[in-house]
């Protein structure tokens, strides 16, 4: 057989699923990479299934929930100190990992015109990208703790005191907790946040790893030599997976 | 179809189909979308009350957004309908799976109260 060679109409005519040709038009390690994202967003459903049950079964009305309110506590913002501003510290992070993701995916498409230049200068825009979100985490994190947040207790349960005074509050007014504003809420509510967010981070700081060796094999010109880039593709959608987790970690833990 | 592997040694480990660039049009357009599903979040979160009508706003908006991240920058619109479908299947059994423990977490809480 070694002296036939397939035309083209032949091999698109060989049975889908008798060999010899792959069923779903894509390579081996862009299907394996689907796979490994499909049993990785099995890991990240167990965490939320987990947070979903423990939220649920803290709920006494809809309002005067004893589960803490994410607006009373993730409402800093760096260099603005003591101001009420829930919610937009963790929107300017959204907005910097779906900003990486564009420059990502801009780079793949410059990979399918085989175009090096361009590849470099998105891989670089979507490193930058990645290590600003972690920079944002890092600081979300030490002002977490530094209210007081720890993985074996929680001292964010609000009480009708503190909701009369958070409600009393709007957007940008100074904001201090005050003597019988808190009391002793739900323990798995810190450990939740600090375990589905790291491991997050973590896979967005694998994320930067992935990309900044794939960066530097640009330069070095090894997808070049090989004549085409689509192990760009592979690591675009890793890094496109890290986006649509946060998403979902966006909306569960800040939103509702 | 276009290879760079020529299809009569086809080598199952090796094989890599052409992928054609659908130019950068669509990216951008999912770029202003899923930031302006971010803004409205934003200012949703703000305008309304908390209640459960709210929060489906948000899920709904949250699916919106998975919806193109998925579908435009991981190009699962652009590959095989079978491929697709064993990653998008799945998935449902999870949703239901999350809205099931939901309803139990919730009657944790009544056991809780008994």
């Amino acid at each position: 057989m070694a002296n036939h060679t397939t035309t083209q109409a032949e091999f698109d005519n060989k049975p889908m699923w008798s060999g010899g040709r792959s069923p779903f038009d894509v390579s081996y390690g862009k299907l394996m990479m689907w796979i490994f994202l499909l049993s990785d967003a099995f890991t990240f459903s167990c965490l939320l299934v987990q947070y979903g049950a423990q939220r649920f079964s803290n709920v006494i009305t809809p309002i005067t929930s004893n589960w803490p309110n994410p607006a009373a506590i993730f409402n800093h913002f760096p260099f603005l100190h003591g101001l009420h501003l829930p919610l937009l510290f963790v929107s300017v992070m959204t907005f910097i990992l779906i900003l990486s993701s564009v420059t990502m995916v801009l780079a793949v498409e410059a990979g399918q015109r085989n175009s090096k230049k361009e590849v470099e200068k998105y891989m670089i825009y979507t490193i930058l990208g990645g290590f600003a979100f972690l920079g944002c985490q890092a600081w979300e994190w030490v002002t977490f703790i530094h209210e007081g947040a720890r993985l074996y207790g929680n001292t964010f349960g609000i009480t009708e005191q503190g909701y009369a005074h958070l409600n009393s509050l709007t957007f940008g007014d100074h904001f201090e907790w005050e003597n019988g504003d808190r009391t002793v809420g739900p323990v798995p509510f810190a450990a939740l946040f600090f375990i589905v967010t790291g491991f997050h981070g973590f896979h967005v700081f694998s994320g930067v790893v992935i990309n900044v060796i794939i960066y530097i094999m640009t330069v070095r010109g090894v997808f070049e030599r090989r004549g085409h880039y689509e192990m760009i593709e592979k690591t675009g959608l890793y890094w496109h997976f890290v986006d649509l987790v946060w998403v979902f970690v966006f909306t569960f833990f800040y939103l509702i | 179809m276009e290879f760079y592997n020529k299809p009569g040694d086809f080598d199952a480990i090796n094989y890599v189909p052409h992928t054609e660039s659908h130019g950068t049009k669509e990216l951008w357009k999912t770029f202003f979308i899923l930031f302006g599903i971010t803004i409205f979040d934003f200012i949703i979160y703000f305008v309304m009350p908390a209640n459960g009508f709210r929060n489906f706003i948000f899920i709904f908006f949250g699916l919106v957004k998975a919806y193109y991240i998925v579908g435009a920058f991981m190009h699962l619109k652009h590959e095989k309908i079978n491929l697709a479908l064993i990653i998008l299947v799945p998935t449902l059994f999870i949703m239901g799976l999350i809205l099931g423990l939901l309803y139990e977490g919730s009657m944790l809480e009544v056991m809780k109260s008994l």
